[in-house]
């Protein structure tokens, strides 16, 4: 019976979804979809917590593998009040995909556990990293599954986790996990690698449409990390961000905020908390139009860079993307839902997807497992210019492929990136 | 644009194909080129009606140019203006400036460039003031060689960004600092676009060089007998041009006699007033020292050569014993750089290039131009020549009309007279001179009494006094025994300078190319006086002056009325008047 309320959004339906269409197009075998449409590996277990108050509590983790034929798994851990097993599945399998269009030796993984960190106090949250790591601990290492901080979770937990993984295995493996401090086995240049890369993608996506860089507007979603370097460098190259939204932590609601001359960053961050939510009444007496949440996606400007959550850009508001807008840049993982993806290619308006588009963190943090195994780290130079030269070259690859077969942006970097684990399954006698 | 005529013609952006493609420029960053950089873009037109020389392919060997406007970012986001205007010292500022980041907009550029290239890049200054204006800053910053052949590209990566920095840091250096002031620009004005070009040469080794580097004018300001100033003039060296440019033991001759007997009574006289050791590029392991411009670089001896076979057209071999010279290498001897076999036997035709590529540049430029390059040469199977231009500026010319005569320069209030001078036109209003005093000289004290010399120039310089420089030797030598070894900065407050000799030490007039060709741009007269001159120098007049300061080695006196110094560019001949 058709209870008469929508679907709720479903990411692995629609990661699915996205590799059924490419797995059509490229005429895989069933054996390959089988195995590439669902996760290798999933390990879903409690994480008992002893409390402050000195009552136990049991959470729920999860770490998934999607996929390892092209190297260990990669991917971040999750601290969400609302994760599920499905959400981290899709997020495994677009890190294989990621991993691949980018051309980088690694899988795709993905972890979270079911938590609000907002209320759990550092001694909480330490042993809830702990214990994760002793829940995972033979499954997860330098050689079969690397993690990374995600959604609400920061250095700080990547460090305790590192420090529980090498006590129980007795020896130091910096190489477990990425997105360490710089000077305890982190890499220069990871903050802005995200968001540098998403900008290292609209730079070349301009030279292909023939637009200077000094001639466009931006606007973007999200004020967190990516989005903050992502503005940086693009305002840095001579662009003009007109807006950017956010949550508002107090009030419960997200915000725009709009300055048609252009934001002031350096500004903006004087009045931003750690979670990226920019001060609303502060922003007002500077001059800035305090908007709705979704103001941002109507703006008129040449670029839009969604860089918050997932589905973000869909259906009901697709059609208030203005005309003006040129290109999409996915700072985010999974922002346009599917039907408002297929507007947006019917607009002609130039997509760069996430798994290209958003692939910075994960290169840098590529480079920063062969640093930490080497136990050799790199100038920051030459951390972003290697960035700058893998995502250049993806982007190509890509570009050249989506204009050679007359393929939609986000097609052509799923045929590159199925086809590369494809094979290498293959190539593995698995499939 | 450049300073004179017409503007540089625009060049592409930076393709990270570049390398692999047949382009000869391209730009990283979208500002300006700067002088040295506009030069070299606006000589690809010049060498397009270059009449062509058998078995001699010229070329301009490829370059990509970071903008000025790179420099400017790096400076402003690095917060790096304050250190740049302070009087901090030079490491402190190269420390500086290695540790902070270049625009992250760049770095993948010039990793795709490293990455596309393995043979060893320059790193050389193109200054903006050089090309505003029309003054020559080369040899004022720094030029870094990076070997570039480490098999891991970050490696070859690390060493291109630590030497664009260290051409940055050379902006806010002492002496370029103290230079832009005294030609009466803002340091702080500068700007500093970079190009990185591949070096011409051949691997040898762990050395790598090019088998000759060159410097040559179409206007001599030294004209020797028989010469006329329009002849031009031409120093060659086996090795990188730093010989040359450094004002060490080089190579020189009129381009319209190639053959001309040199200047020295014997082979003797000739095997020691000839380059003996030559630059390179160090292949090899090197300490790591990225604030040091010659990291990179070693300075061999002749029989390296010799060994790395890299002397069949430019020695020729001296036996001693029958006091035989004989071009090339095909005898056994002592091996003597002299370019015989190119400019006495045209092997290949080395010259007639030389000439055409300033007839070219000069009639593109409309005047006196300054040309350097270098050139890779085959004798097997068949001779053949690369030649690479590496830089083209225009010189400042004489231009102001003065005549003087033998009697002009007996005349007797004369303190000193030449027949060997740079420079053109009359100086007045010198009331201060600085000189080494005949007794106290000591070739091996040449170190001490340039750094006497750069205190008692700082002090004039402030108080504004000009005044007239007497030493004995080359100024501005690399080398302490040939002259005082001071670079421009040092003597910068000096109008008029005069190089004097002494019995023991009649080394060849000057020809370092930056440090005179900045004597020449700043409209310094430059004035030689060989030991046994009439007349020459009266020193006893001098010892009579009133003395302000007296230093180990130097007198520094002060005239009651001012020196009235004429020049006559067109025949070299000097006299300085005293009231």
């Amino acid at each position: 019976m058709n209870s008469g309320r929508p679907k709720p959004y479903n990411s692995f339906e629609t990661a699915q979804e996205q590799f059924d269409a490419v797995a059509t197009r490229l005429g895989l075998d069933t054996g390959t979809r089988e195995l590439l449409r669902s996760p290798l590996r999933e390990y879903s277990f409690a994480i008992p917590v002893r409390m402050d108050d000195g009552s136990v509590r049991v959470f729920r983790g999860f770490r998934v593998q999607h996929n390892d034929a092209r190297g260990p798994c990669k991917g971040g851990i999750r601290f969400h009040p609302l994760e599920t097993l499905d959400t981290v599945r899709a997020l495994a399998m677009w890190m294989t995909w990621k991993c691949a269009v980018v051309d980088i030796p690694l899988g795709g993984g993905k972890g979270g556990i079911i938590c609000d960190p907002h209320n759990l106090s550092l001694a909480e949250q330490e042993r809830l990293c702990r214990g994760f790591v002793r829940q995972v601990v033979r499954n997860v290492g330098p050689t079969l599954d690397v993690p990374a901080p995600d959604v609400m979770t920061s250095g700080q937990h990547m460090l305790w986790m590192l420090d529980e993984f090498e006590a129980i295995r007795g020896e130091h493996l910096p190489g477990f996990i990425t997105g360490k401090p710089v000077g305890l086995g982190g890499s220069l240049g990871r903050t802005e690698a995200t968001g540098y890369g998403v900008v290292f993608t609209i730079r070349e996506t301009l030279r292909e449409l023939g637009l200077r860089a000094e001639d466009t507007r931006a606007s973007v979603q999200g004020f967190g990390n990516v989005a903050q370097y992502a503005i940086e460098l693009l305002m840095q190259l001579g662009g003009t961000v007109t807006c950017v939204s956010c949550w508002d932590q107090k009030d419960q609601v997200a915000y725009s905020y709009r300055r048609r001359s252009g934001v002031d960053l350096a500004e903006l961050r004087s009045i931003t908390d750690r979670f990226g939510g920019i001060d609303s009444k502060r922003a007002r007496e500077l001059g800035y139009e305090v908007l709705d949440g979704d103001a941002w996606l109507e703006q008129e400007v040449e670029i839009l860079i969604p860089a918050a959550l997932e589905n973000q850009i869909h259906i009901d508001n697709v059609d208030r993307i203005a005309p003006t807008v040129r290109l999409i840049a996915e700072g985010a993982n999974g922002p346009t839902g599917p039907r408002a993806d297929a507007v947006i290619r019917e607009r002609g308006i130039f997509m760069i997807p996430d798994l290209l588009a958003n692939s910075g963190g994960v290169t840098c943090s590529y480079f920063e497992q062969v640093q930490s195994n080497m136990n050799y780290y790199w100038s920051r130079d030459e951390v972003l210019g290697k960035l700058d030269l893998k995502m250049t070259s993806a982007f190509r690859a890509v570009a050249e492929l989506a204009q050679r077969e007359n393929l939609y942006m986000r097609d052509a970097a799923y045929v590159i990136a199925v086809t590369r684990v494809a094979q290498a399954s293959r190539d593995r006698g698995w499939v | 644009m450049a300073a004179s005529g017409r503007p540089a013609e625009p060049i592409p952006r930076f393709d990270r194909r570049f390398f692999a493609s047949d382009r000869i420029a391209s730009r990283i960053g979208d500002g300006e080129l700067g002088g040295k950089a506009s030069g070299l873009v606006r000589a690809r037109t010049a060498l397009a009606v270059l009449r062509p020389v058998p078995d001699i392919e010229v070329g301009i060997p490829r370059m990509a140019v970071i903008a000025t406007d790179v420099h400017a970012r790096f400076v402003e986001r690095n917060g790096l203006a304050e250190l740049a205007a302070s009087d901090a010292p030079d490491d402190a500022k190269a420390h500086a400036f290695l540790a902070a980041d270049l625009p992250v907009e760049i770095l993948g550029d010039l990793h795709a460039l490293v990455d596309e290239v393995r043979s060893p890049l320059a790193v050389r200054s193109s200054s903006l003031l050089e090309d505003a204006l029309h003054h020559p800053l080369a040899g004022v910053y720094a030029t870094k060689m990076t070997p570039n052949e480490a098999h891991e590209p970050g490696e070859r990566f690390a060493r291109l960004v630590e030497a664009v920095k260290l051409v940055y840091a050379s902006t806010c250096f002492r002496s370029p600092r103290r230079y832009l002031r005294a030609i009466g620009a803002d340091p702080a004005s500068e700007r500093m676009a970079v190009i990185v070009q591949e070096v011409v040469g051949r691997r040898f080794a762990d050395r790598y060089y090019p088998h000759v580097s060159g410097v040559a004018r179409s206007w001599n300001f030294y004209p020797g007998s028989g010469s006329a100033p329009e002849d031009g003039v031409v120093s060659l060296a086996l090795g990188l041009g730093k010989t040359i440019v450094d004002g060490g033991v080089a190579w020189t001759y009129s381009p319209l006699r190639p053959a001309a007997p040199p200047p020295f009574a014997s082979n003797a006289a000739r095997a020691k007033n000839t380059q003996t050791r030559f630059w390179a590029v160090n292949m090899g392991p090197v300490p790591h020292d990225p604030i040091r411009e010659t990291e990179h670089l070693i300075q061999a001896e002749l029989p390296v050569a010799d060994l790395d076979g890299s002397l069949h057209f430019v020695a020729s071999t001296w036996d001693p014993r029958s006091d035989r010279l004989q071009p090339g290498v095909g005898a056994v001897g002592s091996r003597l750089l002299d370019f015989a076999p190119l400019l006495v036997h045209q092997e290949l035709r080395l010259n007639q290039v030389i000439r055409e590529l300033l007839r070219v540049c000069e009639d593109d430029w409309g005047e006196a131009v300054e040309i350097e390059l270098a050139a890779v040469l085959d004798h097997r199977p068949a001779p053949h020549a690369r030649v690479g231009l590496l830089q083209v500026r225009p010189m400042a010319a004489a231009s102001e009309h003065v005549h003087l005569d033998d009697a002009d320069l007996a005349h007797p209030d004369a303190l000193l007279a030449s027949r060997s001078s740079m420079g053109n036109g009359v100086e007045e209003g010198i009331a201060d001179v600085v000189y080494c005093v005949p007794d106290r000289f000591d070739a091996r004290a040449t170190r001490d009494i340039a750094a006497e010399v750069e205190q008692i120039d700082a002090e004039l310089e402030a108080a504004r006094r000009p005044y007239l420089l007497i030493g004995f030797g080359r100024w501005g030598s690399s080398d302490p025994w040939l002259g005082i070894p001071v670079r421009w900065d040092q003597i910068a407050g000096a109008r008029v300078v005069v190089e004097a000799m002494l019995p023991h030490m009649n080394v060849e007039p000057s020809q370092g190319a930056h440090f005179f060709h900045n004597v020449a741009s700043l409209g310094v007269k430059y004035l030689t006086v060989p030991h046994d001159a009439h007349p020459g120098i009266d020193w006893d007049w001098l010892a009579g002056c009133t003395e302000q300061r007296s230093t180990p080695h130097l007198r520094h006196v002060r005239l009651d009325d001012p020196l009235r110094v004429t020049v006559d560019g067109r025949t070299g001949r000097a006299v300085a008047l005293h009231g």
